[in-house]
């Protein structure tokens, strides 16, 4: 996926003022999976938990080479077919091999963020294969033609009206058909899907490296079906995904689900293990492509690789008072929210996805969020020092930053431009800085007292 | 080849001046409950059907459910007194489901289903009955993931009924796995 996160805000006020239909359906979306997860939290040692869980990243990402090498040698052992890629490019070279190896047609894809970072689908279009989103959500949005909205739930932005009326367009069902009616038409569509698709294509929740175990988290069923029903099944497969003991899982699947949805653990696990046996049904053929695709930059990166800690859960983007307003779609990336504020700049370059760290309020609710305490607010300040750093904030706000630093240094100054600021009749829809405000918003509207003043009253007062 | 070695040489040299993590152990918490018991509320709390009865029970309930139904599937590995009298259909035909699992988890209210009963029972049908031994209901994951010997190609943990709550947020059950799930253990 190409990465357009330069015109974060712009794209965000836009979203703002056509849309405002999304920011009532994500932040309706996101409250509910935070009420989940608080409750989930609560019900367990989550404090405990979230150390372990950190300490356990901490140690694989810390000996990867060697839990690379040993996941590896396991998979080879329980016959699975391992590729690695260092590139994007290098993943379709993998997936173009096994798709014209096998003459495929027809494919059913688990929903995989990487495989999003990495764009298996216009790759397998472009080489002819008809290709099906089987999360419900992802087939929503695939319909659509729009890049997932969210880590866990990618059509959140869509209300029940315009999921209605897509498939009133598609399939003629009623302006008011149910949920219930709606999913069953994609039901059975997808139906026919996996019962006729040569490929199955996933991500990964985790690999096992002590067991070569690829495990997987859902809801639908949709992720047994795509790894078991088809006869290849390739698994894109971060670098950062390994854990080092099979036990490990009894951790990781029900902190995952906690964080995500509240779950004590999701619906479907799938631990996969390799090709179907002597006499089974499943897949005759299991790929695993492990991925770098940036990881090894950020791995490098001696403050922004506790990144790679990141379990994808979502769980702070629905804490996010930022991302509530908007969604994932104007961050212009595969990762939004507080994680791919701080995940993108290291996966990309801070150049590409330059103003994503500046897209939060530093509140630091990412971080009472996250199971495996990555320190988001920490590190959006440590993309934003590398950004004036590096020179890509633009020259009027290091001289406005500047001006701002003299005024607040000196008392006097800083009540003569607060009453000069309040008693000017500001042209303010001419200034070009304040024009990002009031577009779309009524006009600023100063205190009559400034606060020192308010505050001795207040002194006097009390 | 060259892949590899480049991304190993690179994660080399990102670790080189890294402290080395320690890796922690799991705690073992104990229940204060029947695992049996506990299994069956979280099941239930999950969305499912569950009961404990003893296996001739187990039986004559298989025939109810099986009752005016044009056939059903079945897992490899159940036993064959616990298949409902019906004719055998093709798993994408069958309305029902019936199989045997490897064990269960009480805290989380899983029933791990092995490739080696086969994939499209557990997964096709629109009910799902499974049968499970109340001497194979763990209480914790941890226990069951530890003692389990050897891996089928592929293990499921299924919870509760195929559902989705990405159509306007509204839970619809049965998107593409089975819409009902019933655990049946059996004392």
């Amino acid at each position: 996926m190409r990465a357009k996160a330069k015109l974060y805000p712009k794209e965000a006020a836009r979203l703002l003022r056509e849309k405002p239909g999304v920011r009532e359906a994500v932040t309706g979306a996101t409250l509910h999976f935070e009420r989940n997860r608080l409750r989930a939290y609560g019900e367990v040692s989550i404090g405990a938990w979230r150390e372990r869980a950190k300490a356990v990243k901490d140690h694989v990402l810390s000996h990867l080479d060697h839990y690379l090498e040993l996941a590896e040698r396991r998979l080879r052992e329980n016959g699975v077919q391992v590729h690695w890629a260092e590139t994007l490019e290098d993943a379709h070279r993998v997936l173009r091999e096994v798709v014209q190896r096998h003459g495929v047609r027809r494919a059913v894809k688990a929903k995989s963020m990487l495989t999003e970072e990495l764009g298996v689908n216009p790759l397998l279009e472009s080489l002819g294969v008809e290709v099906y989103e089987t999360d419900l959500g992802e087939y929503l949005i695939q319909l659509l033609g729009e890049p997932p909205s969210h880590i866990v739930g990618p059509a959140i932005h869509l209300s029940l009206e315009e999921i209605q009326r897509l498939f009133h367009e598609r399939f003629g069902t009623p302006l008011d058909a149910p949920p219930e009616a709606l999913a069953q038409v994609a039901r059975k569509v997808l139906r026919e899907a996996f019962l006729t698709a040569e490929l199955g294509i996933s991500g990964a929740n985790f690999l096992v490296a002590e067991t070569g175990t690829l495990a997987l988290m859902e809801n639908e069923g949709n992720i047994r079906l795509s790894t078991s029903l088809p006869k290849v099944h390739v698994a894109f497969v971060g670098i950062e995904k390994l854990l080092p003991r099979f036990q490990d899982l009894a951790l990781f699947l029900p902190l995952t689900a906690r964080a995500a949805t509240g779950q004590r653990l999701a619906t479907f696990v799938s631990l996969i293990q390799g090709p179907a046996r002597e006499g089974e049904e499943g897949p005759e053929e299991v790929h695993v492509v492990l991925v770098d695709n940036g990881r090894t930059a950020l791995l490098a990166d001696p403050e922004a690789w506790e990144t790679l800690r990141c379990l994808r859960c979502g769980a702070c983007l629905n804490a996010c008072p930022v991302y509530r307003q908007t969604g994932g779609h104007p961050y212009g990336y595969v990762y939004s929210g507080p994680i791919g504020a701080v995940l993108d700049p290291g996966l990309l370059s801070l150049e590409e996805a330059y103003p994503l760290p500046y897209a939060s309020s530093l509140c630091g609710a990412c971080l009472e969020a996250c199971p495996v305490l990555i320190p988001i607010p920490k590190l959006l300040l440590t993309w934003r020092h590398r950004a004036v750093a590096e020179g890509l904030t633009p020259s009027w706000e290091k001289a406005a930053m500047k001006a701002f630093r003299k005024v607040m240094e000196s008392p006097a100054l800083y009540r003569l431009f607060s009453k000069a600021l309040r008693g000017l009749p500001l042209p303010q829809d001419l200034l070009p800085l304040l024009r990002a405000w009031t577009e779309g918003r009524g006009p600023l509207k100063p205190s009559p007292k400034p606060f020192h003043e308010l505050w001795k009253e207040v002194e006097r007062g009390g | 080849m060259e892949a590899r070695t480049r991304i190993l040489a690179r994660v080399r040299r990102a670790l080189k001046e890294r402290p080395k993590a320690l890796l922690p152990e799991h705690p073992h918490t104990p229940l204060a409950e029947d695992p049996v018991d506990l299994l069956l509320r979280r099941l239930e709390e999950n969305g499912a059907e569950a009961m404990k009865l003893p296996r001739e029970e187990a039986k004559a309930f298989a025939q109810r459910l099986a009752e005016g139904l044009p056939g059903a599937t079945f897992g490899k590995t159940l036993p064959q007194d616990l298949r409902p009298p019906l004719p055998e259909l093709p798993p994408e035909e069958a309305p029902l489901g019936v199989s045997w699992a490897l064990f269960a988890v009480a805290e989380t209210g899983s029933v791990a289903l092995s490739s080696e009963e086969g994939r499209r029972v557990h997964l096709l049908p629109p009910t799902h009955l499974v049968f499970v031994e109340a001497g194979r209901v763990y209480g914790s994951l941890l226990e069951a993931l530890q003692d389990l010997q050897s891996l089928p190609s592929a293990l499921g943990l299924h919870s509760g009924p195929s559902k989705s709550a990405d159509i306007g947020q509204v839970m619809v059950k049965g998107v593409h796995g089975p819409g009902r799930l019933i655990v049946a253990v059996l004392l």
